[in-house]
């Protein structure tokens, strides 16, 4: 599509300055997309990951510290943490989606 | 091992608990699949109009994951738990496959609200940017919908 845009441009030559222009702002379009690409993406990888790991994690530590600590209260504790910490993912992607998006504000403006 | 088997830990006793573990993450992910497709077809007619309310619409489909993560939670504590049936009481596999099945049709219910609102919350969240909010706290109530089931089957799993 932006070759077909400069190809077009290149031919009338009178309006150039304005196909120039759209370019640019296809531009911009393209590197604001793909920074929130990147955001959702980070947060989705968070979301996904971050419960399992805690999980996992907390079941290998809190097993060799508190070893007085009977298996089922460790699987426990675990889980609750998994949940805990994937309920603070979500929280934190929510309040960037609401008030966090730069993106959006100045898109509107436009 | 067949002569250790008695009327408390008999020889299908971990069938139970092999049934709860899989109804557990069978149920949540049907229930997670159908929230993901209905709020992404949503999204899909949404965005053809407001691209840039992507980041903000994505959100039903990341809870829709998240009854996913419950289902298996306790399916991996179930699975954690199991054991060969000379010291895998009848009793256990009843309560792991109570477990299951809590948070299985929970996360199902949830996930079936998640879609529909989710659907119907971008969508209009595409005309009136002030349905957000509203949105947000309906998914937040379909979502505990799982967390009960998930706090239920805990509870039971500890018995």
């Amino acid at each position: 599509m932006t070759n077909k845009n400069k190809k077009g441009n290149g031919g009338s030559g009178v309006n150039g300055n304005g196909g120039s222009s759209k370019l640019a702002k296809q531009r911009s379009q393209d590197s604001q997309d793909y920074s929130s690409f990147k955001t959702v993406l980070f947060y989705c990888l968070l979301i996904v990951f971050l419960p399992v790991i805690t999980f996992f994690l907390m079941k290998g530590f809190v097993l060799d510290r508190f070893f007085s600590m009977s298996e089922m209260k460790v699987n426990i504790a675990s889980a609750v943490g998994a949940v805990v910490s994937l309920h603070l993912a979500l929280g934190l992607y929510i309040y960037r989606a609401y008030f966090g998006a730069p993106g959006s504000g100045s898109k509107k403006l436009d | 091992m067949s002569s250790e088997v008695s009327s408390d830990n008999p020889i299908y006793g971990p069938f139970f608990g092999v049934m709860g573990a899989a109804s557990a993450i069978i149920f949540s992910a049907l229930g997670a699949a159908y929230g993901t497709a209905k709020s992404g077809t949503g999204i899909a007619a949404m965005s053809v109009m407001r691209p840039e309310l992507i980041m903000k619409s994505i959100i039903p489909v990341v809870m829709a994951g998240i009854i996913a993560i419950y289902g298996l939670v306790v399916a991996v504590l179930i699975a954690g738990a199991l054991e060969e049936p000379s010291k895998y009481t009848l009793y256990k596999g009843f309560i792991h496959l109570g477990a299951g099945l809590a948070v299985g049709f929970s996360g199902l219910a949830a996930g079936f609200a998640i879609g529909i609102v989710g659907d119907a919350g971008v969508r209009g969240t595409a005309q009136q940017p002030r349905l957000f909010v509203g949105m947000i706290l309906i998914l937040i109530f379909a979502e505990v919908l799982g967390l009960y089931g998930l706090i239920v089957a805990i509870y039971l799993y500890t018995k």
